[in-house]
């Protein structure tokens, strides 16, 4: 870069000093290179400029999610009753809204689950953990009346650890229940209780949610917040996906 | 990276980050190559800087996750060429621009007048990456000369002249694509 480049780049950072600025700009009324070189760079900055666009609606909650699910895959594992942003906003008055489209994809290291718990189970009940418990005390109406479920919210798309995994939230009477389908089967946690029954793979519990997966054509994991003898039931009154 | 051992608050990291998602979204969108989605990178990026988070100092945190977002893009890079290709989704982020624009002689006023992104995304995607990464930082993220400097462990110099180059670079691609100066 010679003088005049540097002078060049100088004026254009608007580095230089008033009466500098002042006798470069005399400059380009008399110099085409300068004129040209200051006419592109004007050109260039604005056409990158133009590219700008804001951020998709829901990636900041789709972040924050991912942190939280990254906070939550700690050795001693899943908490009971996480108060996490995204509950906030998912129990907030029990109509859950997330609002947004959002799609997770973990992708480098990021959560990869431990031993004993796989990143994709582990994503899908960090997100139910948000869920409302049933109205009343210790009931829920997943064994009572028929109801007509509503889903809650918009689906949320995830990939934990390689595993692309849609999840829904439903409520059915006063319960909540969060399907998540994956194209893959959902590993089975360490503690879990498998069955060969009725196309079920497995039933667990982490705190007070219980997990219901069935494994078909696509792989189905319910997780709600309801005794696990409820589930089944449960399972059954929810839309297929 | 194992965040299973990280320490700290995550929503003291979140309320320090996030108002910054929008800055790391103009970073990632231009330097996420191979078919690497922005959003993921933007994603991976938080996910790396909350596990570096315990040992951030503070300071420019914009800058910071600037850094952290052209360091995740590159290991991906790499991670990606290592491996058989993958199907690269859909260019989602393409906006439908307007046509290109007739009458006016000055490149500045065509693209005032609103160029075709996709024609400006191509040409961007033809800078060498120093010029390019540049004018994300700077002209996308909206940092500093200094601030990109930082992030790029660099002279502000050498970032004020990668960002000359590209732009006028940028500005001849563009001709080339029909986008006429007028005036020589």
């Amino acid at each position: 870069m010679d003088g005049h480049d540097s002078m060049l780049q100088a004026f254009l950072a608007g580095d230089l000093e008033s009466a500098s600025a002042r006798r470069f700009d005399e400059h380009l009324l008399e110099c085409e290179v300068c004129w040209r070189a200051v006419r592109e760079d004007r050109a260039g900055r604005l056409a990158a400029q133009a590219l700008r666009r804001q951020a998709p609606l829901g990636l900041t909650d789709r972040v924050a999610f991912a942190v939280e699910v990254a906070a939550s895959a700690r050795p001693q594992g899943l908490p009971a009753n996480a108060q996490s942003r995204l509950g906030w906003r998912l129990a907030g008055g029990g109509t859950v809204v997330l609002g947004v489209l959002v799609t997770m994809l973990v992708l480098l290291p990021g959560v990869r689950g431990t031993p004993h718990m796989p990143a994709a189970v582990q994503a899908v009940a960090h997100y139910a953990q948000a869920l409302a418990p049933p109205a009343g005390p210790g009931r829920s109406q997943t064994g009572g009346r028929q109801t007509t479920p509503a889903e809650v919210g918009r689906p949320l798309y995830v990939t934990a650890d390689g595993q692309r995994i849609v999840l829904r939230t439903w409520r059915l009477g006063d319960t909540e229940a969060v399907v998540a389908v994956s194209g893959r089967p959902f590993p089975m946690p360490s503690g879990a209780t498998a069955s060969s029954g009725g196309g079920m793979a497995w039933s667990a519990r982490i705190g007070r949610l219980g997990l219901y997966c069935l494994n078909g054509r696509t792989s189905e994991l319910v997780a709600a917040p309801v005794p696990a003898a409820e589930l089944p039931l449960l399972a059954a009154q929810l839309p297929p996906n | 990276m194992d965040v299973a051992g990280v320490d700290g608050d995550h929503r003291e990291f979140l309320d320090a980050t996030l108002p910054y998602v929008d800055a790391v979204w103009q970073v990632a969108r231009h330097v996420a190559h191979d078919g690497l989605d922005p959003e993921d990178l933007v994603q991976e990026t938080y996910l790396r800087a909350y596990a570096a988070f315990g040992s951030f100092r503070g300071g420019n945190t914009r800058a910071w996750l600037a850094a952290i977002c052209l360091n995740a893009a590159r290991s991906e890079a790499r991670r990606r060429r290592r491996r058989p290709m993958e199907v690269a989704g859909t260019l989602r982020d393409v906006v439908a621009g307007a046509g290109a624009s007739e009458g006016e002689p000055d490149v500045a006023d065509l693209v005032i007048a609103g160029l075709d992104a996709q024609q400006i995304s191509r040409c961007m995607a033809k800078l060498a990456e120093p010029q390019r990464v540049c004018i994300a930082l700077v002209d996308g993220a909206g940092l500093t000369a200094r601030e990109a400097a930082e992030v790029l462990g660099c002279p502000r110099g050498t970032v004020l002249a990668r960002l000359h180059r590209g732009r006028r670079r940028l500005a001849e691609l563009l001709t080339d694509a029909g986008v006429s100066h007028g005036r020589p």
